[in-house]
């Protein structure tokens, strides 16, 4: 089946697909995505796509659901970071569909790796955040631009597609999925109360030595400890996210002082350890994620995740098809990335505290008591429960930061890929062993 | 060795043709046997190192990595102080963990030895050791923490015991937790062979120094430690290779506190940075080579093998 | 061994000192065997918030735990079939070092090196290895060779420690009494032999078992079940790990129960036909 012929049948079905959702209203997550699969079913039975990513995207019940409602199969498979990135470079055909951190998106420019993807085939561009698509927030200021923003990742120079445009264009270098703004995790039974830490400088506070967490990758370890260091007042960065040769000196200078000095009890490189470095008290600060706080939360042990005076770590991820994808397998993986931010996905992760960048969508598989407590910070109406039916909050908490936009409308700088990368590499190396 | 051997001369009797078989009896056979294993280390383990080699000398930017011919990545390795701090960490390391895995690996295989009766016992003893690692890894990493962490069972036993008042800091997230995890996870890569060793000892041996009146001691100091020196050699072996080789373990109980050099390499990868951890790669894997030579210049194992 | 029947002071030392590195060995094993009885809402410290077999169930009905069963076939699958390779190219090249050849040096430090160079290597030389060559990676192709060029090297080394000071007269024997190369090899040596065979395949399995930094990056599209586990804890964290501990140990005694039983079995057949040959 060549592709033209199957063209009219695409624009038909859109038509279906957006007289489907209109009428969605709210549709119960156990319920398929409506309107799909566009492609004619016939032909995709047989293919087979492989989504590899980060587990907290490369989940089986979400490909599960995309199976059933596609006709093709999707595969999930769940791998840490950098084996990702190494494989996309010299294993490029293990993988079909990259789920890109934003921050592994330079390496992969120019390689040949992930092809570029035009935004007429993004088929919910129009709705998705502006963060993404203008680099505003919907209030209409622009966004921190500090380390790799989304209007700096989100789009090709060209359809050359070797280097980024830093400004929209019509070639998107991924499909944006899943974003959500980091900060410190803390324990406010054993801190003396929610409201003993509000500045990011609380974190060098000698107060806690012995008893803070960072995270054991360099460029996002560096700039927690350089949001601290500005708002203690120490110096004043160019750009956290991109520092010079200088200003990491003096910050690793810091780090070794404050290691020697024991300040740091230990450095977590997987997700679980946060959770237990929190849960069993070995630390009371840490730099951790959002699910990591509902989860130390869930055992019965009080974790608030802060909104600090200074701001917020923001991230981001997304989908891109591989460059050796093409004809029916090309147009299937479209088809799956437009289904991932339908809606189903959306409303799956955002129990996990993560947002849609269509929350629109989102919003259709959530109840309205799940949207007003993960978007809106309203306090929950009902229990909360995870996306296992696990409990999560009780009623009436409410979210940590509040509504969608308090915490992404206040991003002091983004994770990020440093121009120095190879002198921080070094010098982080040099701090572990110091 | 020209020993008039008259298995091996049977064995390569079609040999005698040439000359060479004179020299070395049974050669032809021997490259067969070794032929299977030779080929799939230069498949999946020579060939791919060829590449590592290459990289080595490209060049490299912060998103590209250039093919090249430049000594860059080798002469900033030497240059760096961070080189060598890392390698006096790795090497502390596996000096330390040696000598408590021998320590314990000796007295463990001698008490299986000589002093557990029955075959189906010794057996028994062993595969009990066993079990725990069938247990992924990842997952006994991760019970460190509730185990010696500052509330786990542990240091909760000892303050109930009222042995301490205070939990032990030191246990977890330090050097010391690092050297406990190595000998939890490598002491038995030291039983084994100094077990097959052991077992190999003629009893009579035993009796004759014990009738000639060596006291239990210098039976153990003159008798077993010389006959077991080459399982002594091949678990130091073991020993050595895995602590310099890691990074896992290192990072998890030091709470990426720690160096190593592997971890620090698992860094440079991590941010695709090729050429520098791949010199770095094969200078680690030149220098502990050294060691194991220098390991096999005190104990020939070749040399036992074919005596 | 001692002629009397009492045993020495020192054997008592020495079973303290055993039981003292047993303890020690399941020290964490028993962190998870009490922390797998977590109840729901428990996490992977202590303190134990209610008991339940939550996490077991957990295990068999597949949510939230990853592709666990998948892995877990196939990394035993995988293992399996390392372990056989493993003794049987060891054996063989154990063999083949009984004699002094040219090219034993370069075999020797050949197995070493591969012994040495650190995983995340391998898997990367090999993942672009294969990628110039233009071959695919899969978990049984390049995966098993991947943890092959780790096992290899090991068997390979016992295989020294078992034949060492090996005691050709045995072999000898056979010959002089008429046994061809092949019965000699299939009667005299390899049953000789057989208790380090049985080690190499512990270790074949173990170490293939456990694997993950030759194995991520040449496994393909297909995760290994410490693989799986790994990419789990990037973002789960779930007594359910504690829960694959515990079963696994349990099907581990299992397992050893029925072989020292077996073994057990067979040789009192042996020596119930060995008085009969009398």
């Amino acid at each position: 089946m060549t592709r033209s012929s199957s063209e009219p049948k695409n624009k038909f079905s859109r038509r279906t697909l957006l007289k489907g959702a209109a009428a969605g209203g709210a549709v119960v997550a156990t319920q398929g995505v409506g309107g799909f699969p566009t492609v004619w079913a016939q032909n995709t039975k047989d293919v087979t796509l492989v989504h590899a990513g980060g587990s907290y995207a490369a989940i089986k019940e979400i490909g599960d659901q995309a199976t059933k409602d596609l006709g093709f199969k999707i595969v999930m498979q769940a791998i840490t970071d950098d084996v990702q990135l190494n494989r996309s470079l010299t294993q490029p055909q293990t993988i079909d569909i990259n789920n890109i951190d934003s921050t592994k998106l330079p390496y992969l420019l120019g390689k040949g790796a992930i092809a570029p993807i035009p935004v007429a085939k993004y088929k919910l561009w129009s709705e998705t955040v502006p963060l993404f698509t203008k680099g505003a927030y919907p209030n209409g200021t622009m966004a921190s631009t500090q380390g790799l923003a989304p209007i700096e990742a989100m789009f090709y120079a060209d359809k050359d597609a070797k280097k980024l445009g830093g400004k929209p264009t019509e070639f998107l270098t991924m499909i944006p999925t899943i974003y959500n703004a980091d900060t410190l995790g803390i324990r406010p039974d054993l801190v003396g109360g929610r409201d003993k830490i509000t500045s990011w400088k609380d974190l060098l506070d000698p107060k806690f030595k012995g008893k803070t967490a960072l995270v054991d990758y360099a460029p996002v370890g560096v700039m927690d400890v350089a949001m601290a260091l500005e708002s203690r007042g120490d110096f004043k960065y160019a750009d956290k996210g991109n520092m010079t040769k200088d200003e990491i000196d003096k910050t690793i200078k810091i780090m070794i002082d404050l290691k020697k000095g024991g300040h740091f009890r230990s450095f977590w490189s997987t997700f679980d350890q946060s959770v237990n470095l929190m849960a069993s008290g070995e630390v009371v600060v840490q730099s951790m994620w959002s699910p990591a706080v509902t989860a130390v939360r869930s055992r019965g042990i009080d974790c608030y995740y802060v909104p600090l005076k200074e701001g917020y770590r923001g991230w981001f991820v997304g989908l891109a098809p591989m460059a050796h994808l093409s004809g029916l397998k090309l147009d299937c993986a479209y088809e799956y990335m437009n289904w991932f931010n339908s809606g189903w996905q959306g409303g799956f992760i955002a129990k996990q505290g993560y947002y849609s960048a269509v929350p629109s969508t989102a919003k259709k598989f959530l109840t309205p008591e799940e949207w007003d407590y993960w978007y809106d910070g309203k306090p929950a109406a009902v229990d909360i429960k995870d996306p296992y039916g696990t409990l999560m909050e009780k009623k009436g908490s409410t979210r940590d930061g509040g509504a969608i936009w308090d915490r992404m409308g206040n991003i002091a700088c983004w994770n990020t890929v440093m121009d120095e990368d190879r002198y921080l590499t070094r010098r982080w190396n040099e701090f572990v062993s110091s | 060795m020209a020993i008039v051997n008259p298995a091996a001369e049977a064995f390569a009797a079609s040999d005698r043709a040439e000359p060479e078989a004179v020299e070395y009896p049974g050669e032809r056979a021997s490259w067969l046997q070794v032929a299977p294993l030779v080929v799939v280390l230069l498949l999946f383990f020579g060939l791919p190192m060829l590449v590592v080699l290459a990289v080595s000398f490209f060049d490299f930017s912060r998103t590209e990595i250039i093919p090249a011919f430049i000594f860059d990545n080798y002469i900033e390795l030497f240059r760096s102080e961070v080189t060598l701090r890392l390698y006096a960490s790795s090497l502390k390391f596996a000096a330390i963990v040696w000598a408590v895995t021998l320590v314990l690996g000796f007295n463990i295989a001698y008490f299986l030895v000589f002093h557990v009766r029955g075959l189906l016992f010794q057996i028994g003893l062993f595969l009990l050791c066993t079990v725990p690692f069938l247990t992924s890894n990842i997952i006994r990493m991760i019970s460190w923490i509730p185990f010696l962490g500052r509330n786990g069972i542990f240091n909760q036993a000892l303050q109930g015991a009222g042995v301490t008042s205070q939990p032990l800091e030191f246990l977890l997230f330090s050097d010391f937790a690092v050297i406990v995890a190595y000998v939890h996870l490598f002491t038995l890569f030291m039983v084994v062979p100094i077990f097959n060793s052991m077992a190999r000892i003629d009893k009579s041996l035993l009796e004759a120094a014990r009738d000639a009146g060596a006291g239990r001691f210098r039976v153990v100091a003159e008798v077993v430690w010389p006959l077991s020196r080459t399982g002594i050699a091949l678990g130091s072996i073991f020993v050595v290779t895995l602590v310099m080789g890691d990074s896992f373990v290192v990072r998890t109980m030091s709470g990426g506190q720690s160096a190593s050099v592997v971890s620090a390499l698992q860094n440079e990868v991590a941010a695709l940075q090729y050429p520098p951890a791949a010199a770095s790669a094969v200078i680690m894997v030149i220098i502990v080579t050294l060691m194991v030579a220098g390991i096999l210049r005190v104990v020939d194992v070749r040399k036992e093998l074919a005596g | 061994m001692h002629g009397d029947d009492t045993r020495p002071w020192t054997f008592y030392a020495f079973a303290a000192f055993f039981t003292l590195f047993v303890l020690f060995l399941y020290g964490p094993m028993i962190v998870i065997y009490i922390l797998s009885f977590q109840g729901p809402n428990g996490g992977m410290t202590f303190p134990l918030n209610g008991v339940s077999l939550h996490w077991f169930s957990a295990l068999v009905s597949q949510t939230r735990v990853g592709d666990i069963a998948g892995s877990f076939v196939r990394s035993i699958g995988l293992a399996a079939i390392v372990a056989v390779i493993t003794v049987a190219l060891s054996v063989l090249a154990g063999l083949a070092f009984r004699r002094r050849f040219r090219g034993s040096a370069f075999a020797f430090y050949l197995a070493i090196a591969s012994l040495i160079m650190p995983g995340l290597f391998v898997g990367l030389g090999i993942a672009l290895t294969f990628r110039l060559l233009g071959l695919p990676t899969e978990w049984f192709t390049t995966g098993l060779g991947a943890q092959l060029t780790w096992t290899l090297p090991f068997g390979l080394l016992i295989m020294f420690a078992v034949l060492g000071r090996f005691n050709r007269s045995y072999e000898e024997a056979a010959i002089d009494l008429g046994a061809t190369n092949w019965q000699k090899v299939r009667e005299v040596t390899l049953p000789i032999l057989l208790p380090g065979i049985i080690g190499v395949a512990l270790f074949g399995f173990t170490l293939s078992y456990d694997e993950i930094a030759r194995t991520a990056l040449a496994a393909g599209a297909r995760n290994t079940l410490p693989l799986e586990i790994w990419a789990m804890t990037t973002n789960v964290t779930s007594p359910t790990l504690y829960a694959v501990g515990a079963v696994t140990t349990i099907v581990s005694f299992i397992v050893i129960i029925l072989a020292l039983g077996s073994i057990a079995i067979v040789q009192r057949r042996r020596a119930a036909a060995g008085m009969r040959t009398e």
